[in-house]
């Protein structure tokens, strides 16, 4: 028997699929190509892009935007393996964006509280709140027997009212001030790349692993064996909350200001969210390929405007939607768990 | 639907016993449920708005918690008053003599903002509820009118010089107008169809998908070519005043034509016809409750869920025509979430098209009542939205009302039984059937 945690088999596990695989070396490829094109005509577009794609500064903004998105993804993950669809990852980001920089401006920055500093006490709050939101969501998808992509709508619904609703009652403005800090690119890539790594390890190497894909893909099989179907859901429920609450701190932590105003400035991560774990096909390594590769994509469009390129920036942030829908249309069934989106009944 | 005639007459509410000739017994339960959807999500509101009112700033308290004296900087009653009382246009008298306000008119502003917003609701209600019955989850109902709104204002625009202004040009240009929309809202709506259909895709996320393109697409399109000249916004040109919807007997200002609200109330009978009463709707019910079954007994089921999108794309099209030819005159790009509102009215009523109307006028109301907390008090008109989630959350959960029905002994009206519940089974599942588990 091989060594399960031989490099090579952790490689292998890690990459998962051939799909995955593929995406992987898809990727590598076009910016290989990209690479070698900018460096053989540096004066062409060419050139240029890969400029951008290999500056610094692109990374940075990479790293930041996309932490929600990963991190909403990989929650997304928990939630579905589960057996329960949480379509609600936006309301549960914009919730810990808001909750976090409030927390962050009561302490004050520079205070700390029991050696907490600030900015710990902003990201703690903000996944408190988080996880507060799906716990309610976990309790009406799951005691309630509520269809799943109602109630994700109505939590996603209700923070897009509450969080301005807050901002104007503490701030007196859909808008905070800014916090006047921010947090660095490097800590959300830290966090992000910590995030998965934990993930795939809970996810195929424990047994709360194993239950909670049981769950989600025969729970009657698991509750043979005398585990409760509804603990392992709310645990997959709740974990979307915590590593949500992270992506949307991360998120407003990282400009130290919450924007209420529209769509509120998590502007939908919370679905290219579910689009990136759709498309990583429920493995952490591909969600944050993907999630990597939309936000790169929006970096890349902000620095374009820069250099002065008359890109339409809404043009550009619409491809990840399109990409989405491509995908869907080829790919079709995605491997969705036997099980979600239904209610079990425990049999007595 | 058999159980209501053997058991009819025993333990049945008056309500019940007036709307039983045609509606059965799931229905009266919906109705039971969704009243009181609205009424937690109000009492929950209420604690919202005492909680947010002890932590604001204030001199003196609004409002103080009887036998404590507590205070608190928002008074949670005056809030629903002026909610309720101010998106009617203040026909109650509050605080002085007599229960009504002698000078008023139901022709005021205020309603006819909120009567401008119940009809628009009723088009992207109807365009939810119509997915729904065939099993299908439009979210993309936003995005279908996107689509119409712009398809209109385009059409009505380029064909606007080619006839001479007066009202036969302007009776032309609104009928093609509002097909223009339909045939844009429908060919959005028909790409999740068949995206569904004949490649499986999930439509709740390809319509949330196609939401954001279809927003984005929209706005660039007027940003680089349409936009009007020296438009400080991203619009375009206004359409003419004769191609718009005429304020018969309500204010201008309100942005509300009484012929638009007929029209709305003439689809929502089209519609209930169609969907109860002819071919094609009894195969897009069948295949909303029992995909398979309708497939064995002969349904296309495909051509169906192509259809139903089709549908419910054009009718959330003719939404975003009505909002261009009675609200704003132009596409601009700060449009309101009326189709995700519209997900909120066919939930609340129900799915039913019938329901459509009185869900849509409640959410007119909220609406038009947000705009009246913004002038009279210190509250944020968010509260609104926050109800709206709220009330979502609330209908989705049927069995917490049933929970409470059982608990407290209430089973009269249809809530509670357990033959209650077997028959609306079909109806609550049909959305999660559509969205998940065929995918």
């Amino acid at each position: 028997m091989r060594n399960p945690l031989s490099p090579a088999a952790l490689l292998e596990g890690l990459t998962g699929s051939s799909y995955v695989r593929s995406l992987i070396a898809g990727t590598v490829g076009v910016l290989g190509l990209l690479g070698v094109l900018g460096f053989a005509f540096p004066e062409s577009i060419a050139g240029d892009l890969a400029g951008i794609v290999f500056s610094a500064s692109t990374g940075a903004s990479t790293a930041r935007l996309a932490a929600p998105i990963v991190l909403a993804g990989l929650g997304g993950i928990f939630a579905e393996k589960s057996g329960v669809i949480n379509i609600g990852l936006e309301g549960l980001l914009i919730i810990s964006a808001f909750v976090s920089v409030y927390a962050a401006s009561v302490v004050g920055v520079g205070n700390a509280v029991l050696g907490v500093p600030a900015l710990g006490i902003a990201f703690l709050a903000g996944i408190a709140a988080s996880t507060f939101l799906s716990a309610v969501f976990a309790v009406v998808c799951i005691e309630f027997k509520a269809d799943q992509i109602i109630a994700g709508l109505a939590v996603w619904l209700i923070a897009l009212g509450l969080a301005p609703f807050m901002s104007t009652v503490f701030f007196g403005g859909v808008n905070t001030p800014n916090l006047g800090v921010s947090v660095g690119w490097q800590y959300s890539a830290t966090m992000v790349v910590l995030a998965t790594v934990g993930s795939w390890w809970l996810l195929n190497r424990t047994a709360f692993g194993k239950h909670l894909r049981a769950a989600g893909e025969n729970p009657k099989a698991l509750d043979t064996v005398g585990v409760s179907v509804s603990k392992v859901r709310y645990a997959g429920v709740l974990l979307s909350g915590v590593l949500s609450g992270v992506g949307g701190s991360a998120l407003a932590l990282s400009i130290g200001q919450f924007i209420g105003t529209g769509e509120t400035m998590v502007q939908g991560k919370g679905f290219i969210a579910i689009v990136a774990y759709l498309f990583g096909n429920y493995n952490p390594v591909g969600t944050l390929g993907a999630g990597a590769l939309f936000a790169g994509l929006d970096a890349m469009q902000i620095r374009l405007q820069q250099l002065g390129y008359a890109v339409p920036d809404t043009l550009v942030q619409t491809i990840p939607y399109v990409v989405v829908i491509v995908v869907l249309a080829l790919v079709g069934r995605t491997q969705i768990p036997e099980a979600a989106g239904e209610h079990y009944e425990t049999e007595e | 639907m058999s159980d209501s005639d053997s058991e009819g007459g025993r333990g049945e509410s008056v309500l019940a016993r007036v709307v039983a000739p045609f509606v059965d017994r799931s229905v009266a339960e919906r109705l039971l449920i969704s009243v009181a959807a609205i009424l937690l999500s109000i009492v929950v509101g209420f604690a919202l708005v005492l909680v947010s009112g002890r932590i604001a700033d204030c001199s003196t308290a609004a409002w103080t918690l009887p036998f404590t004296g507590i205070g608190f900087c928002y008074d949670p009653v005056e809030v629903y008053v002026v909610l309720f009382n101010g998106a009617l246009g203040y026909p109650f008298a509050v605080g002085d003599p007599g229960l009504f306000n002698p000078e008023w008119t139901p022709f005021n502003l205020s309603f006819g903002l909120t009567l401008s917003e119940t009809t628009l609701l009723i088009f992207t209600g109807l365009s939810v509820a119509v997915a729904f019955r065939a099993g299908l989850f439009n979210i993309g109902t936003q995005g279908q009118l996107v689509v119409g709104a712009l398809s209109t204002a385009l059409t009505v625009l380029a064909l606007a010089p080619l006839l001479p202004a007066g009202p036969v040009a302007g009776v032309v240009l609104i009928v093609v107008g509002t097909a223009a929309g339909a045939v844009g809202g429908g060919l959005w709506g028909a790409i999740p169809g068949a995206l569904k259909a004949y490649a499986d895709a999930n439509e709740v996320i390809t319509t949330i998908m196609l939401n954001f393109v279809a927003a984005n697409v929209a706005y660039v399109l007027v940003l680089e070519v349409f936009r009007a000249e020296g438009s400080s916004v991203v619009a375009t040109r206004y359409v003419p005043e004769y191609a718009q919807f005429r304020p018969w007997l309500f204010p201008a200002s309100s942005d509300f034509a009484l012929l638009a609200l007929l029209g709305g109330i003439a689809f929502i009978g089209a519609l209930y016809y169609f969907v109860e009463h002819t071919p094609l709707g009894y195969d897009l019910r069948t295949s909303g409750v029992q995909a398979a079954a309708a497939e064995y007994g002969g349904v296309n089921a495909k051509l169906t869920t192509v259809r139903a999108m089709t549908l419910s794309g054009a009718l959330g099209g003719i939404g975003g025509s009505v909002w261009v030819l009675m609200s704003e005159g132009r596409w601009m790009a700060s449009i309101p979430d009326l189709g995700f509102d519209g997900i909120t009215v066919s939930i609340l009523a129900g799915n039913n098209p019938l329901g459509v109307l009185p869900a849509a006028f409640l959410f007119g109301v909220l609406k038009g009542g947000a705009l009246e907390i913004g002038f009279r008090t210190d509250v944020p008109t968010e509260l609104v939205a926050v109800l709206r989630g709220l009330i979502i959350l609330f209908v989705a959960m049927p069995e917490f009302f049933r929970m409470i029905g059982r608990y407290t002994g209430v089973t009269g009206g249809g809530l509670g039984g357990a033959d209650t519940v077997s028959t609306t089974e079909p109806d609550e599942t049909a959305g999660g059937d559509g969205g998940e588990t065929d995918a």
